[in-house]
């Protein structure tokens, strides 16, 4: 999957003053994208709060880090003191984008609100990431992941049928997802650029990236006001869309999402041959004639569909529902898909080369470009390329016709 | 002024979540979208609830995922529409496609358009066996190992209710689009040339969102995580207070704070318990490591106070709680009308729906928050024709 085609973000370099997870999962996508992504430290950093220390750790090191910090290059700069400073503008000066994930005020304070970056690259396109905003009575709040799945209401439409709403329990969801909205915005506010001619100030907080997540449950909600009460692996919006029990207790997932579906589905059912009253009739019966219909009358319908499915195998439902172009799935475990032909052949799942760490798994890139493909290279050790780094600026600066200006 | 997108063309040939939402976002950053419909419609249109407004009886989804689009009718057996729409992509920037029912000569190595960023979003991704297989919600969360995170090992898998494996893709898909068009318009500015093919899927999305879990699971030096107990905890509904559900995190409180905190619950009997020292470390609360066991005695002491209480105590004591809002609650919520985040779009019978607003504040190139609604079906059928025919 690595090629040494260029990225289709190749030349875009970014100054990456972000931690925690939202605006480094930011500047991951952007490096995966092809930027050239330089992730800042203080060279004073503690490793064990890297990452926001969160485990377990592999050497010491959070899995936060080494999750968050792939596709980048690292680089010690202490913007408390003057001489970093400088050396900070002076990159700043060779940069596209400026991604920063901290409190409003807390750029500022470090020399590098928008007002001071633009006097020293007004083309910049300045992307700043908060929790709440950056007004409102919670503006100062701390955000992360977890408070935010719990106020925007995210955990409040899963659960078992009949129970009480539950906590996804896997973090990070709301994280990520700001982190590629950042990451879109970022890219959009280049392509404004281009248009323009100018740089900008963008913003995006959690509290809107997780609502905007949730746009169609929430319209429904808006509209109706009628909350939704968990329903199991059963959807909302249409029916039959849940897991089935198949023959010796395997799971499967089906979903009808249109009368074309509908019709396909029930054409299965039949030919099945499976020993359930109704079952012949799906695609007749006046109770079932459309989707809402079958919303209106789900658990009636998945309880006489249930009794089908569990005379058939999994394999057989898979095979025979794949075949009818009828959407479907069973769980697959972590152990499995790192060997499953699905994940590796796209590359979702890859194990790779860290510094300091060894191999890790980890997720890939999402995408695939056909002319300009992304890469994936494993997390940067905290300021490992600042030589390197520091190199390419006195290059630069020997090279150039005048000093480097210098503002603030 | 026009948003960040302004003068990019973009088609869409897609249904249900990933592919609208996608070329909406597109919309709302400020591209001209065309929605392409088959004459039943999209099919979210005839999703649960029914909304009666506008022209007809679409669900709220729809109308939700397709604001700020023209919308046009096709029918993929008349030769003479086959062709209106080869003439749409060779005029566009941008394609958004899913799997249901493209035609093959509009597939991308068909088309007459070398500057085009076809985006095709599909369920299971572009190679390996399932990548012609339809795809779902449920289907790709239980593939991706997504439901482990839920329910209770064993039983009945739970789905995470909103529609997170499609808005991942979509917003895998949104970024994608936006760094072809960059890398376009940076070697070929004027007469691009440089488009390609981009494929998203709604299981690779999934599974990339849960990348944090996969390095986790890379041989690290200790289990507990929470990253990794998570597969085996019970269902986590919060902490119930008298009224409502909080979370809360202990943070920095140790020692003194510790027990001044046990003291303001009046929680005096927790002292006596075996399992005191747990409920001293930092693992007591939220995520922490003995969340799920402790979690019985904190809502014994919390149960004598409101929620609002029991925040405001915590937080006096250096930790942090947040309210556990359902959508009602959220949609009250000061904080989210101070940032705007839920916006009123007028619909076509002059009655509004309000909706969520697009989650970027650009400065330079603000987005506008006054939006045009989702389209009848082939509602503008008429001026996109003409408008195809006066460029051609």
């Amino acid at each position: 999957m690595e090629s040494e085609m260029p990225g289709p973000l190749d030349g875009v370099r970014v100054f990456d003053l972000t931690l925690w997870m939202v605006g480094p999962w930011a500047s991951t996508q952007l490096g995966a994208l092809g930027a050239d992504v330089i992730h800042i430290e203080q060279p004073s950093v503690d490793p064990r709060t890297l990452g926001a220390g969160v485990p377990p750790t592999i050497n010491g090191t959070s899995i936060g880090y080494m999750t968050w910090n792939q596709n980048k290059r690292g680089l010690f700069l202490d913007l408390k003191s003057a001489s970093d400073r400088q050396t900070a503008y002076e990159l700043l000066q060779t940069c596209d984008v400026f991604l920063i994930n901290m409190r409003p005020g807390a750029a500022e304070r470090m020399g590098v609100g928008y007002e001071q970056v633009k006097a020293v690259n007004p083309d910049i396109v300045y992307t700043a990431i908060t929790g709440w905003g950056e007004v409102g009575p919670m503006r100062d709040k701390p955000g992360a992941d977890v408070q935010a799945q719990y106020f925007t209401g995210f955990w409040s439409v899963s659960g078992a049928e009949g129970g009480r709403p539950e906590v996804y329990r896997h973090m990070a969801q709301i994280d990520a997802t700001t982190g590629n909205v950042a990451a879109q915005a970022v890219i959009m506010g280049l392509l404004a650029r281009k248009r323009t001619g100018k740089g900008q100030r963008v913003h995006v907080g959690m509290l809107r990236a997780g609502m905007a997540l949730q746009s169609g449950r929430l319209a429904e909600y808006l509209s109706t006001e009628t909350l939704h009460q968990p329903l199991g692996s059963a959807a909302f919006a249409t029916a039959p869309d849940q897991a089935f029990q198949c023959q010796w207790g395997d799971w499967i997932g089906v979903s009808v999402t249109g009368e074309d579906e509908w019709q396909r589905f029930a054409a299965v059912m039949r030919e099945s041959e499976a020993e359930v009253e109704g079952i012949d009739d799906l695609a007749t019966d006046p109770r079932w004639g459309s989707n809402r219909e079958r919303v209106a009358r789900r658990s009636e319908l998945a309880a006489l569909l249930q009794t089908g499915f569990e005379q058939r195998p999994r394999q057989y439902w898979m095979l025979r529902m794949s075949a009818a172009g009828i959407p479907c799935g069973y769980p697959i475990s972590f152990e499995t898909l790192q060997h499953h032909a699905q994940a590796i052949e796209n590359a979702y799942l890859r194990e790779v080369e860290t510094s300091g760490w060894g191999k890790v798994w980890t997720g890939g890139a999402p995408w695939e470009l056909s002319r300009t493909p992304a890469r994936w290279f494993g997390a940067c050790l905290p300021g490992e390329h600042t030589g390197e780094i520091l190199d390419e600026l006195a290059a630069r600066r020997a090279t150039a016709d005048e000093p480097a200006a210098v503002g603030d | 002024m026009a948003g960040p997108l302004d003068g990019y063309r973009v088609v869409e040939i897609a249904e249900g979540v990933a592919g609208p939402y996608t070329a909406m976002s597109l919309a709302d950053a400020g591209a001209d979208v065309v929605k392409i419909e088959p004459p039943q419609g999209d099919r979210s249109r005839g999703w649960a609830p029914s909304l009666n407004v506008g022209d007809g009886d679409d669900s709220p989804l729809f109308r939700a995922l397709n604001r700020n689009k023209r919308g046009i009718v096709l029918d993929w057996s008349s030769a003479d529409d086959l062709e209106t729409a080869r003439r749409l992509l060779s005029q566009a920037d941008v394609t958004v496609v899913d799997k249901f029912g493209l035609p093959p000569e509009l597939a991308w190595d068909r088309l007459d358009n070398p500057g085009l960023v076809y985006c095709a979003i599909s369920g299971f991704g572009p190679n390996g066996p399932w990548a012609d297989r339809p795809a779902s919600e449920i289907g790709t969360q239980m593939a991706s190992e997504a439901t482990s995170s839920l329910g209770v090992l064993g039983n009945e898998p739970v789905r995470h209710g909103s529609d997170i494996g499609s808005v991942f893709a979509a917003n895998n898909a949104i970024q994608a689009i936006c760094a072809a068009l960059y890398a376009r318009d940076e070697s070929d500015p004027g007469h691009p040339t440089g488009g390609q093919r981009v494929e998203v899927s709604l299981f690779g999305s999934l599974i990339a969102m849960r990348s944090t879990l996969w390095v986790a699971l890379s041989n690290p030096d200790e289990w507990w995580g929470f990253h990794l107990d998570s597969y085996v905890k019970p269902p986590d509904h919060g902490y119930q207070c008298r009224d409502l559900p909080i979370y809360f995190s202990l943070a920095r409180i140790r020692g003194e704070f510790f027990d001044s905190l046990i003291d303001e619950l009046g929680m005096d009997w927790a002292r006596e318990h075996p399992d005191y020292e747990k409920l001293r470390t930092d693992g007591a609360g939220g995520a922490g490591r003995y969340a799920a066991e402790l979690t019985p005695l904190w809502e014994r002491g919390f149960a004598n106070f409101d929620a609002e209480q029991v925040i405001e105590i915590v937080e006096r004591h250096g930790g942090w709680a947040f309210p556990m809002h359902d959508y009602e609650r959220l949609s009250r919520d000061p904080q989210v009308e101070a940032v705007g985040a839920i916006i009123d779009v007028e619909q076509q019978d002059g009655s509004t729906m309000r909706q969520i607003a697009p989650p970027w504040d650009f400065e330079g190139t603000p987005v506008s928050m006054t939006m045009r609604p989702a389209p009848g079906l082939g509602e503008h059928q008429e001026e996109v024709l003409a408008g195809l025919a006066a460029r051609s």
